[in-house]
């Protein structure tokens, strides 16, 4: 077993079993720990495979940002009843035989498609680039990304196609830029969303007032 | 617009339109008055309503009626004068033009033309078809046309009508009042009360002098026919005017249903005139039915205005006429006569004639449709002049108001059927006067024999108005065409002063209208009794009176007509026999009434004159009565009492006298001996002496009419009869030497036949009322028991039907809709369970759906490869 | 071990985090369980983006900026989604998602 197989399974292992443990656990805060080594784990899978940069981003913007947002709703909700909410034995059943049978259809599905790539050879040189490559990417530099051919179009033809069927370089300037946009919008939406409202007197706290 | 001086005729126009707007003023008022009355209390228009007089009825209607009528009598007068004064004229132009010189004989012509269009006039009111049609005379037309008769007809109407107006003034006063209590009506509460109807009874008077005038005025059938139902409308309003009464109102049912079956038969005769001929207008069907008097030449014809039959042979554009005095074909002359020449119209000759012919053609028609046509018209007259059979209204009209009675059902109306034969003369077939003869004859002496035993002092007028009608139609059916339309002048004013003088006389009596219940009224009303005797003596025919003049010529006319052919004696027999009864029962009226002793004391003492409003209508009607057939100026002729030819009023009515009378009856003294001794091989009026005979007879001077050989002998025959009906009048009635009543007890078949008039009405009840109500009563039970069965049974079969149909629908058809609604409804509801609302629950279909198109997916993949 | 780790292993193992987030968007009652389960399913989501790019050099470089894209907007979800869970909060005064059953038909 090589060390790559065994950091795998670890990892694989240490994020499958939180995973569960999140949806197993009824406390909302422990399920949130839990989330977080779910997360954790992930980043150390996406490190496994060579993308520093998107597993450097999991662990700043989903561990670092998304769960402490998430960690804040937990306190902001979590008072006595909320904290564990039981759900009835029947529901378990059914979402989990629901659960397993996705699985098993996936499963099914992976093994006995199985998709033939050629694995490259994963070096750090490599690897260097790539994260060079994808910021170039990013940023829309010409040659940054590989030329593919385009599939879906008889051989015969492909050569009708401008640029002979060859794609040309592709950039994700503005798809980076609608993102970002996005998460600007979105950012806005959420503190207006969250932002308490002066509501009417009368269904303050959706309580009466106390009659004297 | 009113060009009088160019066009003079126009003034009996304006007289003729005068009632009409004096109708259609008070018309307008009512209308209004009626609209205000129902307005809300306290309103405007119910002050106004009671500003103009409320409820009490108005009397200005009355005023303007009369004053209408009184203008139109002055403009008829002056129409009058004028055209005595153009027609002098136009006859010295006549005789210039025949004998003058060249150079004055065109003068002559043009002048002739201007001064006869004086007198004529008309306005298209209705076209038919277009202009350019070769048939261009397809128009209903208004128009007037003036000649001697029908101008003093305009005379006569209006002043009779403008003194009946007056004389309703008095008569009708009793309308004036808020309250009428109608005594002959009984209510639930003794006598019915209304509200008085004064201008009521002036606005139908109005209606009625427009419709008469208008009659009179005409120039074509059609206006004729037109004015003749407006008449008779205002006859049936009239009769009914105190409909209240169920007497009154039947009486005018049956005057307008009798009316009816004499309009239906005109009608028919409008309806051949109008095919054949293609206008209504009474100078172009005359010049179309009669031949020329005279050609282009001035040369006379052997058939002038004549009827011209023949046999039609040939076809299309050679069809020719063989004239045949009893062919069965008539030759209808060109409607533009253009150059004519004698030899074309010659006995035994031929015409070429066409189906349908253009302007200068000659057609031709059936000669038994131009006697259907004939007998058509005259049976409107006969249902308007109340002629046998139709007679059996006019007695009855006598339900409505006497001034009435005077004026439509004496006067007037009744007159107009008389006066619209004289007019369809030249349209009469020999056939056809024979017809009008015999009618007039039967008419005039059953009407006479009723009047001899009426009560009802109305009747007796009524019935000897029939009688006198009868006389009339008896004239124009023999050939005396002036003396039927003189009689009808003469009598128009003595029956209307004899009418006027019964109503003053029932006002005096309130409205007591029994004879047996008057007598020796004659020093309570002197002026009443004197007028009637005026005109008694008149109807009698005592010489000096207008009655006499026109009589005598009557019965100068049969007897001629008789003598020539003896066959039909009783045409004259009838007359002669009649004129002693109607003396006879005119005296008794006159007796019963104002001499004697009073019989009913009652009556008697509560008897008065009527008021000066009503006796100056009777003077003034009395003097014309005595006087209206005199001579004028009065001593022109040597013995103006005894010479019944010398009245100026039968002279003037010669010049209107229609050539086609001379050329049916026209023989002169020569000819008359020629046919009396068989010397001419026509034997028959209307088939006149054709042959060498003639030729020769022409040559003789013309100089009176046959009928005149006879006046002498026939008036003093009359004259006997007459004396002997009043010798027997006095005895019975005023001498008592005999006792009507016994009379009458001696012969009680005779007297029970005369008083139940005939037994004419039971006669009709039997043939015509009963079968009719049987028929109705069979129509009802074939309706009530065949058709209604069939149609309750279509009916109940429909429903059950239609039961089981709606069975069908509610279970079969509506049960499947439901079942859909219902299946649809329960999908619906088993889906909505899903639709949980939980969020979760969709977070597992959604996994769940994604593993459902996983395994489809990959059956589909597995599948294809 | 029969062979090396290859794409199947990462697949799989996107597929039980994607399997847990599903199951726990089911059960959790509470609002911010959901919205963990929503988390699992795009970790999923990502870890099989980045196997992809890993083993697929023609992908090589789509893989991860879609990965990237799968996070900016896990993170803008998780914004909204918590200012959402709040807003249910001071509406319903409770985080039981199933008190929303709004959409009950």
């Amino acid at each position: 077993m090589s060390l790559q197989a065994f950091l795998f399974y670890l990892l694989a292992g240490l994020t499958g079993l939180c995973a569960i443990s999140v949806v197993v656990t009824q406390n909302i805060v422990r399920a949130a720990a839990w989330l977080l080594f779910t997360l954790a784990g992930v980043a150390g899978l996406l490190f496994l495979l060579g993308a520093n940069f998107v597993g450097a981003t999991q662990l700043f913007v989903y561990v670092g940002g998304t769960l402490v947002l998430v960690v804040f709703g937990v306190m902001l909700t979590a008072q006595g009843p909320f904290i564990t909410m039981k759900t009835g034995a029947a529901e378990w059943g059914i979402s989990m035989i629901v659960g397993l049978l996705l699985y098993g259809v996936l499963s099914v599905a992976l093994l006995t498609k199985p998709m033939k790539f050629t694995s490259e050879e994963s070096t750090q040189g490599e690897e260097l680039r790539r994260t060079t490559v994808l910021g170039e990417a990013l940023m829309s530099v010409d040659g940054a990304t590989q030329k593919a051919e385009v599939t879906g179009v008889p051989a015969e033809k492909r050569k009708e196609l401008p640029n002979k069927g060859e794609r040309s370089t592709v950039g994700y300037l503005l798809p980076f830029e609608i993102v970002s946009i996005h998460l600007l919008v979105v950012l806005i939406g959420a503190a207006y969303l969250a932002r308490t409202k002066r509501r009417p007197a009368g269904r303050a706290g959706g309580v009466n007032p106390p009659v004297v | 617009m009113l060009d009088f001086a160019s066009k003079p005729g126009l003034l009996f126009v304006v007289a003729t339109l005068l009632p009409l707007a004096s109708f259609v003023l008070i018309l307008v008022a009512f209308a209004i008055r009626t609209a205000l009355r129902s307005s809300p209390e306290g309103s405007i228009g119910q002050q106004l309503y009671q500003a103009s007089g409320g409820d009490v009825p108005s009397r200005w209607p009355a005023w303007l009626a009369t004053a209408a009528i009184g203008l139109a009598f002055v403009c008829s007068a002056t129409g009058f004068v004028w055209f005595l004064d153009d027609h002098k004229q136009i006859e010295s132009l006549e005789e210039e033009a025949r004998h003058g010189k060249a150079s004055d004989r065109e003068l002559a012509h043009e002048k002739l033309k201007e001064l006869e269009a004086h007198w004529v006039g008309s306005i298209d009111w209705v076209r038919l078809g277009a202009s350019d049609d070769p048939r261009q005379g397809l128009a209903l037309q208004l128009g007037f046309r003036i000649d001697h008769l029908s101008a003093i007809m305009f005379l006569m109407v209006t002043l009779v009508a403008t003194l009946i107006h007056l004389f309703s003034l008095g008569y009708m006063a009793e309308e004036k009042q808020l309250h009428v209590e109608d005594h002959q009506v009984h209510g639930e509460e003794g006598h019915y009360r209304r509200r008085g109807r004064f201008g009521r009874f002036f606005l139908f008077l109005s209606l009625f002098c427009f419709s008469m005038l208008n009659l009179v005025l005409a120039d074509n059938l059609f206006q004729v026919f037109v004015s003749w139902e407006l008449v008779g409308i205002c006859s049936y309003l009239l009769i009914g005017f105190y409909f209240e009464r169920s007497s009154a109102s039947n009486a005018a049912n049956k005057a307008f249903i009798t009316n009816r079956i004499g309009d239906a038969g005109f009608v028919i005769g409008l309806m051949i005139v109008w095919t054949y001929f293609g206008t209504f207008n009474f100078q172009e069907l005359f010049s179309r039915v009669r031949a020329p008097v005279q050609d282009s030449h001035g040369e006379k014809l052997d058939l002038a205005a004549q009827i011209v039959r023949g046999n039609v042979t040939g076809e299309g554009k050679g069809k020719k006429i063989i004239f045949d005095p009893q062919g069965p074909e008539v030759l209808l002359f060109p409607r533009q006569r253009g150059h004519f020449h004698a030899e074309w119209i010659t006995p035994g000759g031929d015409q070429d004639v066409r189906d349908d012919p253009k302007e200068r053609q000659f057609g031709h028609m059936p000669y038994w449709l131009l006697v259907a046509a004939g007998l058509g018209i005259f049976l409107g007259c006969v249902g308007k002049s109340a002629q046998f059979p139709l007679h059996v209204w006019l007695p009855d009209a006598m339900e409505g108001p006497t001034p009435v009675s005077a004026l439509i059902h004496a006067a007037t109306m009744v007159a107009a059927g008389v006066y619209l034969v004289g007019r369809c003369f030249p349209l009469f077939t020999a056939e056809v006067l024979l017809v009008i003869a015999y009618t007039g004859g039967i008419t005039l002496f059953v009407a006479a024999t009723i009047a001899v035993v009426m009560r009802d002092i109305k009747r007796v007028l009524a019935y000897s108005t029939v009688s006198q009608l009868g006389y009339m139609m008896l004239a124009l059916g023999v050939g005396g065409w002036v003396a039927g339309l003189f009689h009808l002048l003469t009598h128009a004013f003595f029956k209307a002063l004899l009418f006027l003088g019964s109503g003053a006389v029932i006002y005096g009596c309130h409205h007591e209208q029994d004879l047996l219940k008057m007598g020796g009224l004659y020093p309570k009303m002197k002026i009443t009794a004197l007028t009637m005797l005026m005109a008694v003596l008149a109807i009698s025919g005592i010489p000096g009176f207008s009655g006499w003049y026109s009589k005598d010529v009557i019965v100068a006319q049969a007897m001629g007509f008789a003598s020539v052919h003896p066959e039909h004696v009783l045409l004259f027999l009838l007359p002669l026999v009649t004129a002693g009864l109607t003396t006879f029962y005119m005296f008794r009226m006159w007796l019963l009434a104002f001499a004697g002793e009073p019989r009913d004391h009652h009556v008697y003492e509560h008897a008065h004159e009527a008021p000066g409003i009503m006796t100056g209508p009777l003077v003034v009607l009395a003097v014309f009565s005595v006087g209206v057939a005199w001579g004028w100026p009065f001593f022109s002729s040597a013995f103006p009492f005894i010479d019944s030819e010398s009245s100026w009023l039968e002279h003037q009515l010669h010049h209107a006298q229609p050539d086609a009378v001379q050329a049916s009856f026209g023989l002169n003294k020569a000819e008359w001996e020629a046919a009396r001794d068989g010397r001419l091989s026509g034997q028959y009026f209307g088939k006149p002496p054709i042959g060498p005979e003639l030729a020769e007879l022409e040559k003789q001077k013309k100089e009176r009419y046959w009928a005149e050989e006879y006046s002498h002998l026939a008036g003093n025959l009359a004259l006997g009869v007459v004396i002997i009906g009043l010798v027997f009048a006095f005895a019975l009635y005023y001498y008592r030497v005999l006792d009507p009543a016994e009379g009458e007890a001696q012969f009680p078949g005779i007297a029970r036949f005369l008083t139940h008039k005939w037994y004419f009405d039971e006669l009709y009840s039997a043939l015509i009322v009963q079968p009719a109500l049987l028929v109705s009563d069979w129509c009802k039970n074939i309706d009530t028991r065949c058709i209604d069965w069939l149609i309750d049974n279509s009916a109940a079969i429909t429903v059950r039907v239609a039961e089981k149909d709606g069975r069908f629908d509610n279970r079969v058809i509506d049960g499947m809709v439901n079942l859909f609604a219902t299946v649809a409804y329960g999908v619906g509801n088993w889906f909505r369970r899903w639709q949980t609302g939980y969020l979760r629950s969709y977070v597992l279909f959604l996994v769940l759906a994604a593993v459902g198109i996983f395994v489809i997916l990959s059956y589909f993949i597995n599948a294809t490869g | 071990m029969p062979e090396a780790i290859g794409l199947n292993h990462y697949l799989l193992l996107g597929a039980i985090l994607f399997v847990c987030g599903a199951v726990c968007m089911a059960t959790k009652r509470n609002a911010i369980g959901v919205l963990m389960g929503v988390e699992l399913v795009l970790n999923g989501a990502t870890v099989n983006f980045v196997a992809f790019a890993h083993f697929n050099p023609a992908f090589a470089v789509e893989g991860q900026v879609f990965a990237l894209f799968v996070i900016v907007m896990a993170a803008a979800e998780a914004a909204i989604a918590l200012a959402i869970v709040l807003n249910f909060y001071n509406n319903h005064l409770t985080v039981d998602v199933d008190t929303a059953e709004e959409l009950k038909g």
